[in-house]
């Protein structure tokens, strides 16, 4: 077998200042073209391997570094990012710092220029990873013109251009839809295949991408808590850490049916054994909502955004009404108009026709929380008397003297929103009418998620129509009851939590797709296939049946 | 939203054109703001660059830099008037106040501030013009090779101006979001966190620039720019700087606002205006005539 292209040893390192190290006595070896995944929930050491392994750790973030590190051969303590980056690209998390070129055609000529290759071969390179992405049609392109899925595939060629033995990416399908995530895994996996390159993937939604590794390495609080293939993998998540399960492994394990490490591969084991479901007979009759009861009635809503011709059409004659206590999520692809219609809500755009009413108060939480911190201490972000039922209610006033910045995932999205509701109360020590949150998922690992899953909810149990702008499918099943989909900024459809994420193939879960739109989550998934099972059994002749 | 005055690729002559004849043909007209005081002159240079903008299709940046020059133009006269009472034609008699002195408002001081203004105008519409038809990735490769570190600073501030105003303004729109009883958020804390957010942004852009390998030695080699738009562009720029260098060598274009304002508008003049706008659009007719050959 020939060297690995990267090779941790016993590494531990520790950013400057740390008490603790970030990664610790870490063994780790990736062969040329292995497709391997990187799990563990936020804060398990994941981003701080990625950027051991392209040299950004420790040259740029500086730190100390114990053990061996090396790619490609070369040791990383000598060789800077620079050089490494001729055999390894990072694709990071945030789009918007990865491009550092005014054009996407010099965006990703731009390695291959600093290295001194000839015009000639820079262009053929340009053509072929561009082609190999499909964003030829980018390439005259300004890139801050470009949308966040658009970036990440710039990114990615800027990172393929050098045609790097291994590719690094954090997190990639974070900011993407279902249908762009999808398509950025299967590329990823035809690179793999068809070029060799090995691809080193840190995700939290395992679900997208387990199908398609070699093998997972699993993180927690640094070291490498497990490392071995998919299958085994799912058995040793199950056991140890099951938020780390995809949802159609947690579902046929506790079926007793096996760890599928896809929805293939579901489906293969349930027909083997000859295990049907049906859906129970739905009585799906569309409730009457009352404008007059309305916490949010949209009606021919018109937004247009940019200027002169890059005026585009965001939102066309939308209609949409939600009453108190709602619990919705809102999909569509990247560019829908979901955000769009959150800030139109919140009065941040101005629509150019229709109208837009929330008449018992809104409260819209931005993409990033962390910009509505500005103070140091938390009893500072929020002042008086009215301030204090909002801390109460989130559980957050004992910690009035903490930073914000030193609170945990959890408790940041909980100031954000006693901050965006504070003295919002419509009526004594009520909630607005309408929450509204837009994608607050990213980068979140299902524990944070459920978490967030829980608030919306209580929030919703306090009267508020609580509304989330997410791509994330899976967190759509634990949190909602109603969908709104939205579609070149019209809805599309709009209906229970169940009717939608069930039936298509992009915008369904896993559990979903796997038991043909029957159920929804791996809780109501699960009593069907009992239910099944038991019928089986019921059914087959004394002696045999179902083990 | 993208600023008017960020860099649009396009296929205008300007677009196409190497840097170095891109530079040279909008310094000319640049040189002309900082060389002549005389307002005819200076008018013809802000329309040729105007017409240039427009023809290179960019129209948002010429009038986004009409706005502001214009803006300048106004304070540049308004405060020229304040500070300034000599002249022999009085509109409006001040009187005398300690410490300030004389207070007369004068013609001459009124159009010494204008063409101040005039000048400040058609330089940052030079500069709205540059701004958005030259690609600042061309300028700094063109850099590199001179001064490799500095490219690399320079590539870095590129970088960080549209995220900083991207970051500004997603943190104003965060403000606006918080609740009646949160704490408002003044300038100040605002101001502050706009930079922490810019210095976090900036180690991130610093990170992929180093990634891309801006801090290798310098192995440029840099494309040949197979553009035919490079020489008429070149030829323009460089006419309109040695025409207009003669022509002030010769007297031609004076200006005196004191004692008394005297604008030569001779026909001399009026040829030098003229031919600075008919020089300024040859690099686009040149284009249009081998577009229909």
């Amino acid at each position: 077998m020939s060297d690995p292209v990267l090779r941790f040893e016993g590494v531990t390192y520790r950013y400057p200042g740390a008490a603790a190290p970030a990664i610790a006595d870490v063994d780790l070896a990736v062969e040329q073209g292995e497709f391997v995944l990187i799990a563990g929930r936020s804060g398990s050491g994941k981003s701080t391997l990625l950027r051991a392994g392209c040299g950004l750790v420790p040259h740029f973030h500086g730190g100390e570094v114990e053990g061996e590190l090396e790619v490609a051969g070369l040791d990383v303590r000598a060789h800077g990012p620079a050089e490494l980056a001729e055999f390894v690209g990072l694709v990071a998390q945030e789009p918007e710092s990865q491009v550092v070129s005014t054009t996407v055609r010099a965006e990703i000529e731009l390695p291959l220029e600093l290295r001194g290759v000839s015009p000639a071969a820079r262009s053929r390179a340009v053509e072929e990873v561009s082609l190999a992405l499909a964003i030829e049609g980018l390439l005259g392109r300004a890139t801050d013109s470009l949308s966040g899925g658009e970036l990440q595939r710039v990114a990615l060629a800027a990172a393929l251009a050098t045609r790097p033995r291994l590719v690094l990416l954090d997190e990639p399908t974070s900011q993407l839809d279902p249908v762009a995530g999808d398509e950025l895994i299967s590329l990823l996996r035809r690179l793999n295949e068809e070029w060799g390159v090995a691809v080193l993937l840190g995700e939290h939604r395992l679900e997208r991408c387990l199908a398609a590794a070699d093998r997972v390495v699993a993180l927690a609080e640094g070291r490498v808590a497990f490392d071995g293939g998919p299958t085994d993998f799912l058995e040793w998540a199950l056991e140890r850490d099951e938020a780390l399960a995809t949802p159609g492994a947690r579902l046929l394990n506790r079926a007793g049916l096996g760890t599928p490490t896809s929805v293939r591969a579901a489906r293969r084991a349930l027909a083997a054994q000859g295990v049907s479901v049906r859906a129970p007979e739905a009585d799906e009759t569309p409730p009457m909502r009352r404008s007059d009861a309305a916490a949010l009635e949209a009606r021919g809503l018109w937004v247009e955004l940019g200027e002169g011709e890059e005026r585009t059409e965001a939102l066309h004659g939308l209609e949409l009404l939600i009453e108190p206590g709602e619990r919705i999520a809102l999909m569509g692809s990247n560019g829908a108009g979901k955000s769009t219609l959150l800030r139109a809500a919140a009065g941040l755009v101005e629509p150019q026709r229709g109208r837009i009413r929330v008449p018992r108060g809104v409260a819209l939480l931005p993409q990033r929380p962390g910009d509505l911190f500005v103070h140091e201490r938390v009893r500072e972000e929020l002042e008086g008397e009215a301030a204090m039922p909002s801390l109460r209610r989130f559980g957050l006033e004992a910690m009035l003297d903490a930073d914000p910045r030193d609170l945990s995932g959890g408790e940041r999205q909980r100031l954000a929103i006693s901050i965006v509701i504070a003295g919002r109360e419509a009526d004594g020590d009520e909630l607005p009418g309408i929450v509204l949150l837009d994608e607050p998922t990213r980068g979140m690992d299902r524990y944070r998620k459920a978490e967030l899953a829980r608030l919306g909810s209580e929030l919703a149990g306090g009267g508020a129509a609580v509304v989330i702008a997410t791509h994330d499918v899976e967190f759509a099943t634990t949190f909602a009851d109603r969908v709104v989909l939205l579609a070149r900024g019209e809805v599309a459809a709009d209906g229970s939590a169940k009717e939608l994420l069930t039936g298509g193939w992009y915008f369904s879960s896993e559990v979903a797709r796997i038991l043909d739109g029957a159920a929804i989550g791996v809780e109501d998934g699960l009593a069907l296939l009992r239910e099944s099972l038991a019928r089986m059994r019921d059914a087959a002749p004394a002696g045999g049946g179902v083990s | 939203m993208r600023s008017a005055l960020a860099y649009t690729p396009g296929r205008s002559p300007l677009h196409r054109a190497s840097v170095g004849a891109a530079v040279l043909y909008l310094g000319s007209l640049a040189a002309i703001a900082f060389v002549y005081p005389n307002p005819l002159v200076l008018l013809a240079a802000g329309v040729a660059a105007a017409l240039a903008g427009f023809a290179a299709g960019a129209r948002r940046a010429v009038l986004a830099s009409l706005r502001l020059g214009l803006t300048l133009f106004i304070v540049m006269a308004a405060i020229n008037i304040l500070v300034n009472h000599r002249g022999d034609t009085v509109l409006v008699r001040g009187w005398d106040v300690p410490v300030l002195g004389n207070t007369d408002v004068t013609l001459e001081a009124l159009v010494e501030g204008a063409v101040l203004g005039l000048r400040v105008m058609v330089a940052v519409l030079v500069f709205g013009v540059y701004s958005a038809c030259v690609d600042p990735d061309r300028v700094l490769r063109a850099l590199r090779p001179v001064a490799r570190r500095s490219a690399m600073s320079a590539g870095l501030v590129t970088r960080m101006v549209p995220l900083a105003v991207a970051d500004s303004a997603r943190l104003r729109e965060a403000a606006a979001l918080r609740g009646p009883a949160a704490t408002p958020v003044g300038r100040g804390a605002l101001a502050r966190r706009v930079v922490e957010s810019s210095l976090d942004r900036a180690v991130d852009v610093a990170a992929t620039l180093e990634l891309r390998g801006h801090s290798l030695p310098g192995r440029t080699r840099p494309r040949r720019d197979p553009s035919r738009d490079s020489v008429p562009v070149a030829v323009a720029g460089a006419t309109v700087l040695v025409v207009s260098a003669a022509a002030a060598l010769a007297g031609i274009g004076e200006f005196e606002a004191f004692p008394g304002v005297k604008v030569d508008a001779g026909p001399a003049t009026l040829a030098l205006s003229a031919l600075v706008i008919a020089l300024a659009a040859v690099p686009f007719a040149v284009r249009r005539w081998r577009e229909r050959v």
